[in-house]
């Protein structure tokens, strides 16, 4: 039945975590932002909220409960959604934080759809321990971004292990992850077929960190640089085995993980809208411009209406994507209209909530410029604005017209 | 649970209606603009049953509700959005009489829309007026009691099937302001004169215009209630259908730009192929499909009567008719200019979406009932807000 209401363990959950985004992270998302650094028991509460959540209630939540499941999720499930519910809460609070969390990260999605059931036990092992663990997802390289079949980055085979070498670029929680997913080729005539995804563990030799990035916004996300020089993987990290490569389905692995993790990116610009649109709308309430309140003003109520409308639309796009995920339906195609739509509207909302505070929207101390900082990657990261109209389109253009 | 899943019954009453509109309305789109809707076609719609949909159960109708309603609504309008409009009998009447009509109301009024020989009734609803200085409310329309029954005194425009109807809604002051308006149902068409007839930019096959009430007397009996809570329940089922049609409307010239653009070669390849025509696709499909997530978040939550439901319908209507102007736009550019003629159907759709937008609620009215909702409503449909 076509619904919008959050389940009740749905609505639990965002109260909670609402509560704790409001009185814990607004507080400190300034100072972590400056600093770049948190307070490791902060992410330690974190993640055990996270862990709090109920068991089957969240596309990650089993690498960090513990309880996994023999087989990676087949039918119908609500996972998605979940993630859904509770990524706009925290984002709201602070989207750095969210992104800094302990866990596998976007390096789960491969492991998990990729992984042998022997890998998925070992690589998953470390966060049911709800310590200070993470994973990571590397793919982009200093020469290939959206065109990700041009990575660069080399495997050989070397006896009972493989040569890796090749730089990767803009690593979310890259230096500090207990394991990186490495995208690598064999050869790079062979294109995508001759990409290979390894798990490479922190102290390999051969595997370090280069520098950590200074950005724009979501300064408390840690963006690494590594570097693989003649660094040697076990065979056994090799994701999936050699099997896997037989059946032509690395590319799709590296392809997959988009599939959940940018409705979650999406998700994340709603939740920074909001912030921006409720901070806006406070501070109109309570400003007066000669002598009548702004919202009186058509202009400004507008502007308000505006945003909250398109806010409610790409939360709207991005539940359809996780819905046809926990479905078992393709939705690379929506998948990417929920991150591109959601970042298209959360940077006017961002752009809109500085201009309605007038000068008081250059204020570090009320939030609204920061916002507008960090929203502006969310045009760029998992996909860039374009390369999701690339996707979208060459799907629309290959697929039946009606839907 | 959220969910985007329609039921069997949902999937199989869109289904007819799809087959209905590619079937039996688009081929003949320029016909029905030039003619208007002949009788043969009401009577072949109303077989299908698919315009008795929201009317209740206890009226002969499938009481499928608003999210059922929204369905074939954008159906009809891929088809032809003015047929959608114009084959749609009863109109808004229906949404009047089950928001503001008892049950008996809704039982007596509605009834003989349901009936086998139904297909050529009409319903009305006559809300807008012209005309500078109107009271606060809007309405220059008046009842006055006499004895057990009202008369009606005025002059409505821009009503859908003026002098047609079988049943039509009055709106009229009783009091001053919001809570003074009242509702009454005028049965028979001959109890009030059609005046000028309207001329759109768009929607031809609707007929609408002027209506004159001279000293129309109606019973207590066929007074509807009308608190504000009810009209804005009213309202929002009306957006609602706008905006579904809005969609159906974006979906058509969406999906007539895509095989025109894959069709027509410049430069050696199908325009489709380059990145500023298919960048231009992908944001059209975008503004389709969030639109329509917005008309089924506001229906669904009209069937559930949800307290956000209002404000979600108006946020549903604003989308859609700015999602439907942009994409038919668009339609109409990709085209070039054969976009321009009416060897294609998209310089309809162009029009058209601009005049279901002006005809059901505009874009303005929706985007201040969000603001006002947003700042804490009084008791009032729109708070007044300075230009």
């Amino acid at each position: 039945m076509i619904s919008f209401k959050p389940s009740a363990q749905q609505e639990m959950v965002k109260g909670l975590l609402h509560q704790f985004s409001a009185t814990v992270l607004r507080p400190i998302t300034l100072e972590v932002d400056r600093t770049k650094t948190f307070p490791d028991d902060l992410l330690l509460r974190m993640g055990q909220m996270r862990g709090a959540m109920p068991p089957g209630g969240g596309a990650a939540s089993e690498e960090y409960t513990g309880v996994e499941r023999k087989e990676p999720q087949k039918g119908p499930s609500s996972s998605n959604r979940f993630t859904m519910v509770a990524s706009e809460e925290l984002a709201w609070g602070d989207a750095s934080l969210l992104l800094s969390l302990p866990g596998p990260g976007l390096g789960g999605p491969p492991v998990r759809f990729m992984g042998t059931p022997e890998q998925r036990e070992r690589f998953f092992a470390p966060f049911k321990t709800g310590g200070l663990h993470w994973g990571a997802y590397g793919l982009t390289e200093p020469g290939a971004g959206s065109d990700v079949s041009a990575i660069k980055t080399s495997c050989r085979r070397d006896g009972d292990g493989w040569i890796l070498n090749g730089r990767k670029c803009f690593i979310t929680n890259g230096a500090r992850a207990d394991w990186v997913v490495i995208f690598a080729t064999l050869d790079r005539s062979l294109g995508r077929a001759g990409h290979r995804a390894f798990v490479v563990e922190k102290g390999t030799p051969g595997f370090a960190c280069g520098k950590i990035e200074e950005k724009m916004g979501l300064r408390a996300s840690e963006t690494a640089e590594l570097v693989l020089e003649d660094c040697r993987v076990p065979h056994a990290n090799l994701l999936g085995g050699d099997e896997l490569y037989q059946r032509n389905e690395g590319f799709m692995g590296a392809m997959k993980t988009f599939d959940f993790s940018r409705p979650t990116v999406g998700i994340m610009a709603v939740g920074i809208a909001r912030a921006a649109f409720e901070t806006a709308r406070e501070f109109v309430r309570e400003h007066y411009l000669l002598a009548r309140p702004l919202p009186r003003y058509a202009l400004i109520a507008a502007l308000l209406a505006d945003a909250e409308r398109k806010i409610d639309a790409a939360r709207l796009m991005c539940w359809r994507a996780a819905w046809l995920a926990d479905e078992g339906l393709p939705n690379a195609k929506e998948a990417s209209m929920a991150k591109a739509y959601a970042a298209k509207i959360a940077m006017q909302v961002c752009r809109d909530a500085v201009e309605l505070l007038g000068a008081h929207g250059l204020e570090q101390s009320l939030l609204v410029e920061k916002w507008y900082r960090d929203i502006k990657v969310f045009d760029i990261f998992e996909g860039t604005a374009q390369i999701q109209r690339v996707v979208i389109s060459k799907r629309i253009l290959r697929e039946p017209p009606s839907f | 649970m959220i969910s985007f899943s329609l039921s069997d019954e949902q999937e199989m009453v869109r289904e007819t209606a799809r087959k209905f509109a590619v079937e039996e309305l688009r081929p003949r789109l320029r016909q029905l603009e030039k003619g208007g809707i002949p009788d043969e076609l009401r009577r072949r719609f109303h077989e299908l049953g698919v315009s008795l949909i929201d009317v209740p159960e206890a009226a002969g109708g499938m009481g499928l509700g608003a999210t059922t309603a929204a369905l074939v609504h954008e159906e009809l309008a891929f088809g032809d959005p003015g047929a959608a409009v114009a084959l749609w009998g009863p109109h808004l009447a229906t949404a009047a009489v089950v928001e503001l009509g008892s049950p008996e109301q809704v039982a007596r009024l509605l009834a003989p829309f349901a009936a086998p020989d139904g297909a050529l009734r009409r319903g009305a609803v006559a809300w807008s007026e012209t005309g500078k200085d109107l009271p606060f409310a809007g309405m220059a329309t008046r009842a006055r009691r006499d004895g057990e029954a009202w008369i009606l005194d005025g002059r409505k425009a821009f009503v859908i099937h003026a002098g047609d109807a079988d049943l039509t809604i009055v709106f009229a002051q009783i009091g001053d302001g919001w809570d003074g308006v009242g509702a009454f149902a005028v049965t028979g068409r001959e109890r009030m004169r059609a005046g000028a007839a309207s001329r759109w930019l768009g929607l031809e096959p609707v007929r609408a215009g002027e209506l004159i009430l001279d000293g129309v007397r109606v019973d207590e009996a066929d007074r509807l209630a009308c608190d504000v809570a009810r009209l804005r329940r009213f309202f929002a089922r009306a957006w609602i259908t706008t905006a579904a049609r809005q969609v159906g409307l974006a979906r058509a010239a969406y999906e007539t730009a895509l095989a025109y653009t894959q069709d027509r070669v410049a430069f050696g390849k199908p325009v489709a192929h380059f990145q500023a025509v298919s960048f231009d696709l992908a944001e059209m499909h975008m503004e389709v499909e969030s639109a329509r997530w917005m008309v089924w978040r506001a229906a669904a939550e009209l069937d559930a009567a949800a307290p956000s439901a209002v404000e979600s319908a108006a946020k549903a209507l604003a989308h859609a008719n700015q999602a439907a102007w942009r994409v038919a736009d668009d339609a109409v550019q990709l085209h070039g200019g054969a976009g321009y003629i009416k060897d294609f159907p998209v310089e309809k759709w162009l029009r058209d979406t601009k005049t279901l937008a002006l005809i059901g609620g505009s874009d303005a009215l929706a985007q201040l009932v969000v603001a006002g909702i947003g700042f804490g409503l009084p008791e009032s449909i729109v708070q007044p807000v300075v230009t």
